[in-house]
């Protein structure tokens, strides 16, 4: 083993090594990533049109989301989650609010935040009518509050 | 800039490489560099004295430890989730197949080199003194990795798993008065179920894998201390005893001279000694034989490391590890069969429970743990030891032999067939 | 050896970056990504612009799973069976075709296995489709995919499956609970069958047996009852609906929820108002069922309903193999029920029968139900062999007037025993009476005896 052999193989070696390892800890991340979620999907149906009433938001508890319909505009569908730490907000017919159990923020029925610590007013999510009928809700595509599914 | 070199002196302590001070501490203070005396005997390098085997089996439980903290991100031990976790593995997980493999194949390579390791200490007579105690502690990291290999076989909660670990534990059941309630305490109930597979769980991923690492620790230690690598006998100079050499130690018959500990401490010092070190060092006389430690015998280990885990790499690509149906306890394949290495366990224990599941093996460990205690002769020469390596290797042959009965010419009710005669097990 | 170090370091991690590489590739490129490209195609041919023609194909490739925890499965189908809920893959190419005529039953509620079996956790095709080592339930072919309604179908007509309900019929009427038990009710000759379904037998390997069982299981004690092949696959059917799993309510089929008028239809069906009355309308042999779910707990009636004997030791009230959701709703209904109820029901069960003719329509029924027919006929002319036993076959029971008196014959029937042997060294003829003393009643008993008198027949060479 002379000097030269091993400082010129020994670092090709360890360069290639390197970027073996560098291959092996982006594997790692892959694989860490989860490839299938054992939660309810972010994108989901909640059945057909005339499922819902009209007027008062109908909540999905397992979906934590308020479906509201409208007889001139049509349909939305708002986030239950509270933008401050993530409580399930719960709508109050008396005055037609958002209310949140935790530290007491109100959202106004559009979702903007009237008081309380929430930063951000309530999210609303995309709601599309599949070819098979029904609604489909993306939480994954985040709308402006006016966003209405015509039906 | 002055914090960043106070951060950069207190993590590298060492003074500047230009100067000699520098250079020394570069190992001096370097924990790594301290598994080997600074500087080696070239001898020991020989690859066809060692074939490495310890440091594959080291690098193989490496191997075991990275894969298996990454199955651990998908396992739940619980009998409804696991089976299923394990098809996730298979099926979804990004490279779940190859990691799941990658460990399966480096446990078996672990069990076989962990032996073939002791097979090599034994016929080189490495054990003899002053490394007696050294072989007691790698019969215990046998006994540990044949322990982590049988705990983590039940882990995938398939038939192969539930009825090797229900045959596996009944045959150590059978030891007198104690068997029963061991099993109980194994099982942590009557049958393997729930309580089984979470208690296999915790010796798999916690308790077993301490031990392992301390007394792998000690081992290495020990290795250094009681004289470093092994050398092949026939180096060893003529004009010495046959023996392992410790030099700079003192005869044998002259007691060292303690220096009284001073009464007015309160505390004793372990260091307060008089006397050279008892362990190996190098003499100017040997330094025509010694190489750097850093280096050549890394460089050797790193290669050793790097051919344990492509091939590891290699076999899990091409091989997937088996995944049975789901364990069912009311439907026994039919040979049951404990996992390969208690294969040879299974046959003895076929022809006499209590003999072979009880009386042979303790026999085989307390032998084991004996025999640098009970091998009085000092030689290490292959032509002095006769007896012993006679013995040992009828003892090696009738393991293989028993573990290659059951494994391969035990058919359906455990009766002796030939691998080549296919026999369908049991007509509905 | 030793100079050649670094070329060999070099080597090795040339070697492992290409295996690390090799591994990645092979991880990244499932069969399951090609078909979502093909799909992805297809569904963009039909976009009409060009920009949401861009964002299908866009769509990045991952896993569909759907999660039924009501059925206990996680179904990953979908991830290949991409149109299987949108009618314009109808004439689609497979694996994309949309499936057609399933009513209620959508995928996103149902999953696929639960109906045609397979590996819903697997994502390629082999071991998806259960056509691998280790995988007990490969996908169930077009003939037999029908009997998979009666896993939740559990009563009644199936619509569409009309071999379920002649299994059934047929289970109850050849006298398959003689040997066999299903959901604790039968004798225990022949296997449990409570869980036949979950057994994984082939489905061609029952219906052989059906109609021949020594030919598929050698030594097999089971008679050949020289079905039809049609009543063989109607009770192949049956056995692969018998699977006992827990299934969620929302599966439970509407006669199986437990309703105060599916309470009344039971207790209408198993005749409780022959033996208990309700305020004082009834028969008076049980207790009056009138507040009965005031003086019991619930959990007691429903002990009780399971298994009498175990509540009130020595009772005369039978087992009836009855669900837990029909247990449910006759408490519900006993619980609701007015001597009017009562009335109503005595009403409409007619004029009836006179005690003696019922107790021989009931002796029948047993006599058919715990299979005596199988060995002594229909017509109780045994004649099956039974070899090294007196006569080489079973007696036939049309002359027993002649010989025995009626305890005798119920003392025979509660005990059981060997048939005496032609030849005493000769082997043990496969047959026996078996003793019937925990699977029917005294009151059973008594009325197959009646049944068996009212059959006997004058001896030819009598005088």
């Amino acid at each position: 083993m002379n000097r030269r052999n091993f400082l010129s193989w020994g670092s090709a070696g360890v360069v290639t090594l390197g970027t073996g390892v560098a291959v092996s800890l982006g594997a790692v991340v892959r694989f860490l990533m989860p490839s299938v979620f054992y939660e309810p999907p972010q994108t989901f149906k909640i059945g057909t049109p005339g499922d819902f009433a009209f007027g008062m938001p109908t909540f999905l508890v397992d979906e934590k989301i308020f479906v509201f319909r409208d007889r001139e505009k049509g349909f939305s569908v708002a986030s239950a989650v509270c933008t401050h730490l993530g409580c399930t907000v719960a709508h109050f017919q008396s005055d037609n609010r958002f209310h949140c159990p935790c530290h007491g923020s109100v959202f106004a029925p559009d979702g903007s935040v009237i008081h309380g610590p929430a930063p951000k007013p309530l999210q609303w999510f995309e709601v599309t009518l599949a070819r098979d009928g029904q609604l489909r809700v993306d939480k994954d595509k985040v709308v402006p509050a006016g966003y209405r599914l015509m039906v | 800039m002055n914090l960043i070199r106070d951060i950069y002196q207190s993590i590298v302590r060492r003074d500047p490489l230009s100067t000699d001070k520098g250079k020394s501490e570069l190992v001096f203070l370097n924990v790594w560099l301290h598994i080997h005396p600074a500087k080696v005997k070239k001898e020991s390098l020989k690859f066809k004295h060692t074939f490495y085997l310890g440091f594959i089996t080291f690098f193989l439980f490496v191997i075991l430890v990275t894969t298996g903290i990454a199955l651990m991100f998908y396992y739940r031990p619980y009998p409804p989730h696991a089976y299923q976790d394990m098809k996730d593995l298979q099926f979804v997980v990004f490279m779940g197949p190859f990691l799941r493999g990658m460990h399966r194949w480096a446990a078996h390579g672990m069990v076989v080199c962990v032996f073939l390791h002791m097979c090599r200490v034994f016929y080189t007579g490495s054990y003899k003194k002053p490394r007696q105690f050294n072989w007691v502690v790698g019969v215990f990291l046998l006994l540990l990795t044949l322990g982590l290999s049988f705990t983590g076989y039940l882990l995938p909660w398939d038939q192969l798993a539930f009825w090797a670990i229900t045959v596996g534990t009944n045959i150590g059941s059978y030891a007198p008065l104690v068997g029963g309630k061991l099993r109980e305490i194994l099982l942590g109930g009557h049958t393997v179920g729930e309580a089984a597979l979470l208690r296999f769980y915790v010796l798999h991923v916690a308790i077993l894998p301490s031990f392992m690492i301390l007394l792998t620790v000690v081992h290495f230690w020990r290795v250094r201390k009681d004289g470093g690598l092994s050398r092949p006998v026939w180096k060893l100079k003529p004009n010495k005893p046959e023996q392992l050499v410790t030099i700079g130690a003192p005869p044998q018959t002259a007691p060292l001279n303690a220096v009284a500990a001073s009464t007015d401490k309160t505390y004793g010092l372990m260091e307060v000694v008089t006397g050279k070190p008892i362990f190996e060092t190098i003499t100017p006389d040997e330094e025509e034989d010694a190489v750097f430690s850093y280096p050549y015998a890394f460089f050797r280990e790193a290669i050793a490391l790097m051919v344990t885990v492509t091939g590891i790499m290699a076999i899990s690509l091409f091989f997937r590890a088996p995944l049975e149906e789901l364990a069912n306890p009311a439907k026994t394949p039919n040979p049951a069969k404990a996992p390969w290495y208690f294969l040879g366990l299974q046959e003895l224990v076929s022809h006499s429970a209590l003999l072979g599941g009880v009386v042979a093996p303790t026999l085989m460990v307390l032998a084991l743990l004996a025999i640098p205690y009970f091998d009085r002769n000092p030689s290490r020469r292959p032509s002095d030891r006769k007896w012993a390596i006679w013995l040992f290797t009828i003892f090696v042959v009738a393991n293989l032999v028993l573990i290659v009965i059951g494994t391969f010419f035990r058919g359906p009710g455990w009766a002796l067939v030939p691998p080549w005669v296919h026999v369908v097990a049991g007509a509905e | 050896m030793g100079r050649r170090l670094p070329q060999i370091f070099f080597g090795l991690s040339l070697l492992a970056l290409v295996l690390i590489v090799a591994a990645v590739w092979q991880a990244s490129t499932p069969s399951w990504k090609t078909y979502q490209r093909q799909f992805l195609q297809l569904e963009a041919q039909g976009e009409p612009n060009a920009v949401t023609k861009a964002a299908v194909l866009a769509t990045p490739p991952q896993i569909h799973q759907v999660m039924l925890t009501g059925l206990q499965r996680v179904d990953r189908c979908t991830t290949c069976h991409l149109g299987v809920d949108d009618p314009t893959m109808k004439n689609a190419p497979e694996p994309f075709r949309y499936h057609e005529g399933l009513g209620s039953h959508i995928p996103s509620r149902f999953g696929c296995t639960i109906c045609h079996g397979g590996q819903g956790l697997a994502t390629d095709k082999k071991n998806a489709h259960g056509d691998v080592q280790f995988w007990e339930t490969p996908l169930l072919t077009k003939e037999y995919i029908r009997a998979s309604c009666g896993r939740c179908h559990k009563e009644g007509d199936v619509p569409g499956v009309p071999e379920l309900t002649e299994g059934r019929h047929l289970f109850e009427t050849q006298g398959c609970r003689g040997c066999h038990k299903l959901n604790g009710v039968g004798g225990s000759i022949g296997p449990d069958l409570t869980e036949e379904g979950a057994n994984h037998r082939s489905p061609e390997w029952l219906e052989r047996h059906f109609l021949a069982p020594n030919a598929v299981s050698a030594g097999s004690v089971m008679p050949n009852f020289h079905f039809t092949k049609d009543q063989a696959r109607s009770l192949t059917y049956y056995m692969l609906s018998l699977t006992n799993e827990e299934m969620g309510t929302y599966y439970s089929s509407e006669r199986l929820i437990p309703s105060i008028e599916y309470g009344r239809q039971l207790f209408v069906e198993k005749d409780c108002i022959v033996c208990h009355a309700v305020g004082g309308v009834g028969a008076k042999v049980g207790p009056d069922l009138l507040g009965v779910t005031k003086r019991h707990s619930r959990e007691w009636l429903d002990e009780q309903l399971v298994n009498p004997e175990l509540v009130y030791p020595g009772s005369a009230m039978p087992v009836y193999d009855l669900e837990t959701n029909a247990r449910k709703a006759l408490i519900a209904f006993m619980s609701s029920a007015t001597p009017e109820d009562a009335q109503a029901i005595m009403a409409h069960k007619g004029t009836g029968l006179a005690p003696e003719d019922a107790a021989i329509e009931a002796g029948k029924r047993n006599f058919a139900r715990f299979g005596c027919a199988g060995c002594h006929g229909t017509e109780l002319q045994g004649g099956l062999p039974n070899p090294n036993a007196q006569g080489g076959q079973v007696p036939s029971l049309v002359h027993l007037a002649d010989d025995y008196t009626k305890d005798e014959v119920i003392a025979v029937i509660r005990d059981g025993r060997t048939p005496p042997l032609e030849d005493a060294k000769g082997p043990t003829p496969p047959l026996y009476m078996p003793s019937w003393k925990s699977l029917l009643s005294n009151e059973d008993i008594h009325q197959i005896v009646e049944f068996l008198w009212s059959k006997q027949q004058k001896k030819q060479d009598s005088w």
